[in-house]
């Protein structure tokens, strides 16, 4: 029975990963044929070379800002730098802010409308603002890239610890515990999926805020880079720098997700599996004092 | 050997009384409870049944302390309710386990509210597990359990607090018809072997029968309790007992009560 159920669970295994594989296969087949497509139409005149070089010429870009100069280093350790350091300081800030007004139905009412009309208004909009009074420079970049991440983590952990459910409420009370019990033990973890959800959107905010911010100073990071390039008509490494930063999205959205399988262990069945084990093995089985 | 003849002896002292006890919501408009008299002995069980609107989880939570009566007085062991207090325990219809906590963190969680758990109560808490059958899922996260299994869990959580006093709100009430009857069952056995005086609340007429040894039945608009009924079946109690002739005149005579014969 057990060997049977193996045998099967495992065979279906075996035809769910060539299914997958296939699929990625295809994936990357229609990928090479666009590029293909791509660089021909760009040699034969479809395409004007000037604001669509040629995908080899990319590729040579590609090397040419990573190796041959190796210019790129500097201006993305400039933006990803700011945007790490921009996104903890606006998710802090938004997270302590959305607690506290979550908590404080005085305060909650007041803050009401300015809430509103802050969420109406396109956060990015500010940014020339910001520069103008705080000058050029890593101030103004940081206060951007903060002020257009701090808004997910705070209404998310706001709404998080409104929706208490009601019966787990009523449990705690009956084990008389304190409001400082129920915060730490009930309200705030119970609220972590949704901070993290948020943590989630503030992060690819952050770098969105970045770009804007190197748009409008232009003096280093991989936004002014662009730009350079842009202006110079070198658009082969400008694309070269914008898929550099798909990778990067990409590479954030991933590494968001892992830290949400920790962070938010018992909403995924692996986290769930890893830390049920985990706790196993710390706390095992009877002991004596 | 003395404790158990000390306990036998106390067998029959009121362990909660209420006096003329009523509550209303909506500023009075809305009578939830009205002139509610009653005496709990200790060790017995008594289930509380009747239609929704009849006031059970009212007079649950009022023993509880969540909630404070309008008029009357509620006692427990001599002493006014005035909030929850640690003499009582209390388990609801959802099995309200906290999601980030494995089965032993949460039935550690009332012992945590009061201090830091000590290794003795860290035991306690596996050996509870145990009493519920779940030896097997101390490191399981409630994700990982079945409904029924979630609250076996709360069960073991309800005891850990080692309150003598046991309050259920429909504990089972959401789950399969199987899975209920084998953990009332369960249930049966657990409370006599901890001795506990328990509180059950539920509109099943056969479950609140065949779990007591008085059954309050109550009625609604408003919410009072009609009559209570002794249950002089024979423990233990196998589940056949529910087709036998003095369990049916003892349904019969609920039935009349809520008027439906």
């Amino acid at each position: 029975m057990a060997t049977q159920d193996t045998i099967s669970a495992s065979a279906i295994n075996g035809s769910a990963l060539s299914l997958r594989n296939r699929r990625i296969a295809k994936h990357i087949g229609i990928f090479l044929a666009l590029i293909i497509l791509w660089e021909i139409g760009s040699r034969i005149g479809w395409l004007d070379p000037l604001f669509y070089p040629r995908p080899s010429n990319i590729l040579r870009s590609f090397w040419l800002i990573y190796v041959a100069n190796a210019n790129v280093w500097f201006h993305l350790y400039a933006t990803m730098s700011l945007v790490l350091l921009g996104w903890i300081l606006g998710s802090v800030l938004g997270i302590g802010l959305g607690a506290l007004v979550g908590f404080n139905a005085v305060l909650r009412r007041f803050l009401k409308p300015y809430v509103i009309v802050l969420e109406a208004t396109p956060r990015i909009a500010v940014a020339p603002l910001l520069i103008a009074a705080l000058g050029f420079g890593v101030s103004s970049k940081l206060a951007i890239i903060m002020l257009v991440c701090f808004f997910a983590p705070f209404i998310n952990t706001l709404s998080g610890v409104m929706n208490v459910d009601e019966d787990r409420l009523e449990l705690f009370r009956s084990m008389r515990a304190s409001k400082s019990q129920i915060l730490r033990k009930l309200v705030l973890p119970d609220a972590i999926p949704v901070i993290m959800a948020g943590e989630r959107l503030a992060l690819t905010a952050a770098l969105s805020g970045a770009l804007v911010a190197e748009f409008i100073q232009r003096d280093k990071g991989i936004g002014s880079l662009i730009l350079v390039y842009t202006r110079n008509l070198n658009m082969s490494s400008a694309f070269a720098c914008i898929f550099t930063l798909t990778i990067l999205g990409f590479l954030i959205f991933k590494g968001m997700e892992k830290l949400d399988h920790y962070i938010a262990y018992w909403k995924h069945e692996d986290g769930r599996e890893r830390m049920s084990l985990k706790r196993r093995r710390k706390i095992g089985g009877h002991s004596d004092v | 050997m003395g404790e158990q003849v000390q306990s036998m002896t106390a067998v029959g002292d009121v362990v909660v009384s209420g006096l003329n006890v009523g509550k209303t919501f909506a500023a009075g408009t809305v009578v939830a409870l009205e002139d509610a008299n009653f005496d709990i002995k200790r060790g017995s069980f008594v289930s509380l049944v009747g239609p929704s609107g009849c006031g059970k989880s009212t007079l649950l939570r009022l023993i509880s302390g969540l909630i404070e009566p309008t008029s009357g007085k509620i006692s427990v062991h001599g002493t006014p309710v005035e909030g929850p207090r640690p003499d009582i325990s209390m388990m609801f219809q959802k099995a309200t386990l906290l999601d980030w906590r494995t089965s032993l963190e949460n039935v550690l969680l009332p012992t945590e509210i009061n201090g830091t758990p000590s290794k003795a109560d860290k035991n306690r808490a596996l050996d509870l597990l145990k009493l519920v059958g779940l030896e097997d899922f101390a490191f399981s996260f409630p994700a990982q359990l079945s409904g029924g299994m979630q609250q076996r869990v709360a069960l073991a959580r309800l005891l850990q607090t080692g309150a003598d006093i046991l309050l259920l709100d429909e504990p089972f009430g959401a789950l399969d018809e199987f899975t209920r009857e084998h953990l009332n069952t369960e249930l049966m056995r657990i409370v006599s072997e901890v001795g506990a005086t328990t509180i059950f609340v539920t509109h099943n007429i056969s479950e609140a029968i065949f779990l007591a040894d008085q059954v309050v039945v109550m009625t609604s608009r408003p919410g009072r309790m009609a009559k209570i009924i002794d249950v002089e079946l024979e423990r233990p109690r196998p589940l056949s007992i529910q087709t036998s002739v003095e369990f049916n005149k003892l349904v019969l005579d609920v039935r009349e009560t809520l008027g439906e014969m």
